[in-house]
């Protein structure tokens, strides 16, 4: 009887907190790889260069939100409880590696490739120029749980 | 090319929208007229063509009821959440 008056959005934030720990994971994981194969390019800056990696999980208010908008009209069907998740959001764990100067980008961008060849690329764009490049898919930390990374200049 | 043809269309959508006196909420993501009673998801905007926008724009209505012009029909509670937000 108690469920009945629960919202959609109840619901999501239910299964946020199931899916935290593994978002978690992934995360980590992520940005341990990304260190692990950006270390020869990270060993070899000049003193002025910078290359740091940081994870982040997305928050769940941000999490339902997005998933809301992601709906025509921007909002749930009250009837339709099952057909939303969570899990459906490519950028629950995320990683993203600064980098200056620019040029280094196209360096970080291929040493990545090789190793998540077969993500998505996803770029941030405006009408004139590529703010930032990014890519999701899964990781090796989970099935369910998709990652993303973005290569951003600083 | 196929860029530029992409911005001329984009602004010859917001153009109509913008004539036709539609405003954004950016809450739910549709362009609504108060005085037309009519809601345009963006999805339903991105997918169709100008002219297929301005017919819809200028379809004469009862004008009792909301019209929404959404790539899937909405279902009714979602129609309330939106007209809801606009307040």
């Amino acid at each position: 009887m108690a469920d009945a008056g629960r919202t959609i959005e109840d619901r999501l934030r239910e299964e946020y907190f199931q899916l935290l720990p593994e978002i978690r994971r992934v995360a980590g994981q992520l940005q341990s790889e990304v260190n692990y194969h950006l270390l020869p390019i990270a060993n070899a800056l000049e003193t002025y260069e910078q290359l740091i990696v940081k994870s982040r999980v997305k928050e769940c208010e941000s999490a339902v939100d997005a998933l809301r908008r992601r709906q025509e009209g921007a909002s749930f069907d009250d009837d339709q409880v099952a057909r939303y998740s969570l899990a459906n959001l490519k950028d629950l764990a995320g990683v993203r590696i600064l980098v200056f100067p620019r040029q280094r980008i196209i360096q970080v961008d291929r040493a990545l490739r090789e190793i998540f060849g077969s993500w998505t690329a996803d770029p941030v764009a405006t009408e004139e120029q590529v703010l930032a490049l990014k890519y999701h898919g899964f990781s090796a930390a989970s099935q369910l749980i998709s990652a993303e990374y973005q290569i951003v200049a600083i | 090319m196929e860029e530029i043809l992409l911005m001329t269309s984009l602004a010859t959508k917001q153009y109509l929208l913008d004539s036709g006196g539609y405003s954004y909420n950016i809450d739910r993501q549709v362009y609504f007229n108060r005085s037309a009673k009519k809601i345009f998801s963006v999805d339903f905007l991105e997918d169709h063509e100008g002219p297929e926008i301005e017919q819809s724009i200028n379809e004469k209505t009862d004008g009792r009821e909301w019209r929404f012009y959404f790539n899937s029909p909405p279902p009714e509670s979602v129609k309330r959440q939106v007209v809801e937000s606009l307040g």
